[in-house]
């Protein structure tokens, strides 16, 4: 029973720290100090470096997705939705996810343990004794670089999917360039487009906080380094699932979706 | 004078300080020694209010800091420089910008004068041709020497906290380290190191706190220590003794 009553303790004392953290992060985006270089340094890492996977995933996933509608559509005879059915699924709820997936596996993995093993490594107690605020310096520049890079990755990763499932539609299964490209046309729509571009920033701002919480309450050493990345992923995993779903439906909902 | 009063810290259910007092000034040299996870390293961190007390006291300099708010505490960290555990230098700076660190952060000097400060500081330690190595690039030995210029650059520490300044170094590198803290000594500055290496606590210090599951097991100078009957410092002072050719 007190075992039981102080993991309760513990796992309260941990949400509190977690909200904390997220909030006082977001504050750093609008008050001093700001850290320029180091904001610079994040979008460089997360953006620049998650470039090449996010474009390789998203020709993949674009390509197979046509390839899977073009055998099924066919039968029917209705391979002139191809291109439809890609838009939407990218746009709305494919790319946003896989990309914000394939960023918290690779960013989100790196913010933890960096983090980790600055608590280990003492550098986190360094900068208070320095007067410098861990939060204001650590955490704020890796939320600005995930609200940043994220959604032009997603965009990024959008029309490149896009374009991998139009190579498929048009060379492989033989339709019209023009009716693909129509009937992309047709789904880029305002609600579409808005309902795509929201959740990037979302599934970031939850990425950067999850995985910078998790750097931070970091414990013990090797093993405990191994802990913190490992949660770090899985949970923002779970949270970018989780939101998505959420999201979906709140968007129904003030855009006006019909179900 | 840094004061603790019947303090208690523990992580979670593991108890590493049980009541301990005691008081030091700031000029005084003091080592603590204990075994791995004795509660030393906390010590120093209780010390600059980088971690709050279960219960107790701790004043520092008159001013009671056990409650304080981390803005309040900037002003009685400056009156210490720490060295933490193998220098803990920031991966991501050069040792340019490691020791230049607090001088931005908390002087309003230019690139220039940063610039003069750091070489000075550097060439104290014979390390100014390695302003642009990155941490990875130096040894044990350098790693400490700029850590230790990087503590004391932006304002004058009253005391000097030092958490296992020479574990994991060679004899050479370790004696280097030594003579700096000597060197760093001199004047009305007094210092505090943690270690498990009673070699060089000896060397260095004047008074002895010797921690054993969260408690003082002995506070006294070099012959307490040495008269010791206590069989944890036994263990301890066994390294000063080199083993008889017939245990070999």
């Amino acid at each position: 029973m007190k075992m039981e009553n102080i993991q309760i303790k513990e796992l309260v004392s941990d949400l509190q720290d977690f909200y904390f953290l997220s909030l006082h992060g977001l504050v750093g985006l609008v008050r001093r100090p700001f850290y320029l270089k180091d904001i610079v340094e994040q979008m460089e890492y997360s953006g620049a470096g998650s470039f090449f996977i996010i474009l390789l995933i998203s020709l993949f996933i674009g390509m197979a997705l046509s390839l899977q509608l073009s055998t099924e559509l066919a039968g029917m005879g209705f391979k002139m939705y191809i291109g439809k059915i890609v838009g939407v699924s990218i746009v709305r709820e494919i790319g946003p996810v896989m990309t914000a997936l394939v960023f918290a596996g690779r960013v989100g993995s790196g913010m933890a343990s960096e983090l980790g093993s600055m608590i280990l490594g003492h550098q986190v107690d360094t900068l208070r004794v320095f007067g410098v605020d861990p939060i204001r310096k650590l955490v704020t520049p890796r939320i600005i670089g995930s609200l940043i890079m994220l959604p032009a990755l997603t965009i990024i990763g959008d029309t490149v999917s896009i374009l991998g499932g139009y190579y498929i539609a048009v060379f492989v299964s033989h339709q019209s360039a023009a009716v693909y490209w129509g009937s992309i046309q047709g789904v880029l729509n305002f609600e579409n487009v808005l309902s795509g571009s929201i959740k990037p920033f979302i599934f970031g701002y939850l990425t950067a906080c999850i995985s910078c919480y998790m750097g931070l309450s970091t414990k013990g050493g090797a093993i405990g380094l191994r802990r913190s990345t490992t949660r770090a992923v899985v949970a923002s995993f779970v949270m970018i699932i989780v939101a998505d779903f959420i999201l979906t439906r709140v968007l129904f909902y003030i855009l006006g979706f019909s179900l | 004078m840094i004061v603790f009063d019947r303090v208690s810290f523990s992580y979670g259910t593991q108890h590493v300080l049980r009541d301990v007092s005691f008081s030091i000034p700031f000029n005084q040299r003091v080592a603590i020694l204990g075994g791995s996870g004795d509660g030393k390293t906390t010590l120093l961190k209780l010390i600059l209010g980088l971690l709050r007390p279960d219960s107790g006291r701790i004043i520092i300099g008159g001013e009671d800091i056990t409650d304080k708010k981390e803005d309040e505490l900037r002003e009685i960290r400056t009156k210490f420089s720490i060295v933490f555990q193998e220098g803990a230098l920031f991966d991501s700076l050069n040792v340019k910008e490691n020791v230049a660190f607090g001088l931005r952060e908390y002087t309003k000097m230019t690139e220039e004068e940063i610039d003069r400060k750091v070489r000075e500081l550097l060439g104290k330690v014979g390390l100014e041709h390695a302003m642009e190595l990155m941490p990875e690039e130096l040894s044990g030995g350098m790693h400490r020497r700029v850590a230790i210029m990087r503590s004391m650059a932006a304002f004058d520490p009253r005391m000097f906290l030092y958490d296992e300044a020479t574990t994991g170094l060679d004899p050479v590198n370790a004696d280097i380290i030594c003579r700096l803290i000597l060197d760093l000594a001199k004047g009305e500055k007094g210092f505090i190191i943690v270690t498990h290496k009673v070699f060089d606590a000896l060397r260095l210090a004047e008074r002895f706190m010797f921690l054993k599951n969260g408690l003082i097991m002995l506070d006294g100078n070099k012959e307490q220590l040495m008269q010791s009957s206590l069989p944890e410092i036994h263990v301890f002072l066994t390294e000063l003794s080199p083993p008889s050719p017939a245990s070999l």
